[in-house]
């Protein structure tokens, strides 16, 4: 009798499991499932074949040991714009700016790669790395600091602040950190040093193993914390925080700050790892596309992880789409683009496929709803 | 639950039947394009190109890849050009099998010429100043593989890679030759895409000494576009306000060099009555219509026939390495042939004969 109830008891236990994990990933599933299907029913209209079209976009991503490099390489920038966005969110605040905070992150990164000399690779990589991370840290306290202090919505704010940094950046790699070696005509850097530059294991980044790590990083600070809990009570109710004796203002500081640190970091490994200098045009998209792969990721720091890998995917295999099915590369911004509509439209996923709604959502929501 | 299911089965069949009946009827479905592109046999019916029966790795067949900067084959200018001079080759028998990839991320060029490389290709064109870098590394990599690298200036011969370059100044300088002219305000414009470009300063360049070749005290408002290199050309907003503001302060030759931002200045130019406007890089006469009203010519660099030809010599094994310079001219003038004095056009024939034998200096890149 006993064992039965035991058993009973652990059966049951398992199947609240697989609900809760259906619950969370339900959603995002389905909306990669539904955003590929109307991705083959448009290569069917314009005339190609959708199977010949996705086996090509496996085969470019996952085919070979260096297409599976590269997929992780494209994920791994992806992973640290998507943690910088979720992180954000928990703090109920909306970071559109990870794409400015990269751009610095990338361009602070390059500058220390390739002027500081001398090191051994063992402080010179941190050195840049950690540089990166503190000039997007730096360039997300701008507009934590607005909203604090006079209320501007950080929304508006970091979108304004991505063009300025695109603007400073092209600057300085036109301008002062221009790459003055003979024969050099394009504005870029100089190219970092070696002792500056992050290998890849096999066919594996070292960038990427450093994302995972970071990502499991964040989910600790976030539920395992005092800071973390700070950051999700005011995430949830500023005044409800407020009352408890919380710090919100010094909170939302911190959050945009540890936002920016993240996607500075990624752009740092971007350039450090991929690209070897800071060059315009280099960078484009990637923080932009951290707010698809957080919402995808349902912003949770782990959640982040399959979420970059699956973008990061589609943009390895994006080529040999093309080359393969002859289909127009921008397939897979549609595909992309889809895949977010119907996460964040998540009323209709759920009213298609008859899901119970999940009282998490209220996270996102209120980063728009709230004031000060 | 229920509900689910049958949502998600009638999503399936739904995919599966519009892929069943789809015009390039795929036989095997899954397989087929996991495995070698040779080990399916041939398709029947397969549609117009057969991409199956040739195979590019055996010395039978030529085939020629092209790699684009990240920007697009039909952009009715830059990639278009080099892309028709690919078509070209094969028209003319010598190519067998032509293929682009338009490049999304700037990170991929190299992986990207890497897929045609591995499959075999023998030539290969990379289009663009900023592929440069990525076209030497790939070529010391498959020294076996020819490259043509348009816009890309070689400091050092590398053996299988040609670097097509245009004397952009050349162009621009007769475009300034032209303006002045035609103005009749004393004021000219250049609407351009962004600085960064270093062909697209050349232009500028060029039009300004042209400009002051014929007239010493001539106006010239010459403005750049402000963004980074992902919007420049593709600003058309920004090159018809740049044009209405050029309009208001008294200019009345318009160039307009930057791809889509330049198309703008073309199309706000034909708005207005009596301003003229020269177009870029190919025949745009041909290629932007609406600017019938005002485009008395266009800077051309002629990059359409410089890559056949090295696909040519590609062929015959005879591939010249190191830096060619392909035509830069005056496309004709089209309707305003008979607007244009003929002492306007003689000067430019002289101007251009003067440019050719070194006679005359733009004062350009020393």
């Amino acid at each position: 009798m006993e064992d039965k109830k035991s058993s009973h008891l652990i059966v049951r236990r398992i199947l609240a499991w697989l609900a809760g994990l259906w619950q969370s990933l339900g959603v995002p599933l389905l909306a990669v499932l539904l955003a590929l299907l109307i991705g083959a029913i448009i290569l069917q209209i314009s005339g190609a074949s959708p199977v010949d079209a996705y086996s090509a976009l496996f085969k470019g991503a996952f085919g070979s040991s260096k297409n599976l490099g590269r997929t992780l390489e494209k994920a791994t920038p992806l992973i640290f714009s998507g943690l910088a966005v979720a992180f954000a969110f928990k703090a109920g605040l909306f970071n559109i700016g990870a794409q400015g905070q990269l751009l610095f992150g990338a361009l602070a990164s390059a500058f220390i790669g390739f002027a500081v000399k001398g090191l051994p690779p063992y402080i010179h990589i941190p050195l840049a790395l950690f540089g990166g991370a503190a000039a997007g840290a730096l360039y997300a306290a701008i507009p934590g600091a607005l909203k604090t202090y006079t209320g501007a919505h950080e929304v508006i704010t970091t979108i304004m602040l991505n063009y300025i940094a695109i603007n400073i950046t092209d600057y300085f790699a036109d301008g002062p950190l221009k790459d003055t070696s003979p024969g050099n005509i394009v504005a870029r850097t100089p190219a970092i040093l070696d002792s500056a530059k992050i290998p890849s294991i096999q066919s594996i980044p070292i960038g990427f193993v450093l994302a995972i790590l970071i990502a499991v990083g964040v989910w600790w600070l976030l539920w395992r914390t005092t800071i973390g809990f700070e950051i999700r009570t005011v995430g949830l109710n500023p005044s409800a925080a407020r009352y408890a004796g919380m710090r919100v203002a010094f909170t939302v500081i911190l959050t945009m700050v540890l936002s920016g640190f993240l996607a500075g970091m990624g752009g740092a490994i971007e350039t450090q790892g991929v690209v070897g200098r800071y060059q315009p045009g280099f960078n484009t998209g990637l923080g932009f596309d951290g707010i698809t792969i957080a919402l995808l990721g349902k912003t949770h720091p782990l959640g982040v992880i399959p979420a970059a890998l699956l973008v990061g995917a589609m943009k390895a295999g994006a080529s040999q789409m093309q080359f393969s099915a002859g289909v127009a590369k921008e397939i897979t911004d549609v595909i992309q683009a889809l895949m977010l509509f119907f996460v964040a439209a998540d009323m209709i996923v759920r009213w298609i496929f008859r899901i119970r709604s999940a009282s998490e959502e209220k996270v996102i929501l209120s980063g728009w709803a709230q004031g000060k | 639950m229920k509900k689910l299911y049958f949502v998600l089965a009638a999503l399936l069949v739904a995919s599966m039947v519009l892929t069943a009946c789809g015009p390039a009827a795929t036989e095997a479905p899954v397989p087929a394009a996991t495995e070698a592109p040779e080990a399916t046999e041939a398709p029947t019916e397969a549609p117009t190109e057969a991409p199956m029966e040739i195979d590019c790795t055996s010395p039978d067949y030529f085939c020629v890849g092209l790699v684009t900067d990240v920007g697009e084959v039909d952009d009715k200018s830059f990639n278009q050009s080099a892309w028709e001079g690919v078509l070209a080759a094969q028209d003319s028998g010598i190519a067998d099998e032509v293929q682009y990839i338009e490049t999304k991320d700037a990170k991929d060029y190299a992986a990207n010429i890497q897929l045609f490389a591995e499959q075999g290709y023998d030539a290969i064109v990379t289009v663009g100043y900023a592929m440069g870098q990525a076209t030497a590394e790939e070529a010391a990599n498959y020294p076996e593989i020819y490259f043509i690298a348009v816009d890309q200036f070689q400091a050092e011969t590398i053996d299988n890679v040609s670097g097509v370059i245009f004397n952009e100044d050349h162009s621009g300088f007769l475009a300034g030759a032209l303006a002045a002219q035609l103005s009749e305000s004393g004021t000219i414009a250049a609407v351009l895409g962004t600085d960064l470009v270093p062909p697209v300063v050349a232009f500028k360049e060029g039009y300004e000494a042209g400009a002051k070749y014929i007239n010493p005290d001539i106006n010239l408002i010459a403005t750049y576009h402000p963004g980074g290199l992902d919007v420049a050309f593709t600003d058309p907003e920004w090159g018809a306000t740049t044009t209405k503001q050029a309009i208001d302060q008294g200019a009345d030759v318009v160039f307009g060099a930057g791809g889509k931002t330049g198309n703008g200045a073309l199309i706000e130019a034909a708005g207005n009555e009596g301003v003229y406007c020269i177009g870029v890089d190919s025949d745009q006469w041909l290629s932007v219509p609406e600017a019938h009203p005002c485009l008395v010519s266009s800077a051309m660099k002629l990059i359409t026939p410089a890559v056949s030809q090295k696909i040519n010599e590609a062929n015959d094994g005879a591939f010249v390495p190191g830096n060619h310079i392909g035509a830069a001219a005056l496309a004709p003038y089209h309707d305003f042939d008979s607007v244009i004095s003929d002492e306007i056009k003689a000067k430019i024939e002289e101007i251009a004969e003067g440019l050719k034998d070194g006679s005359i200096k733009t004062g350009y890149g020393g």
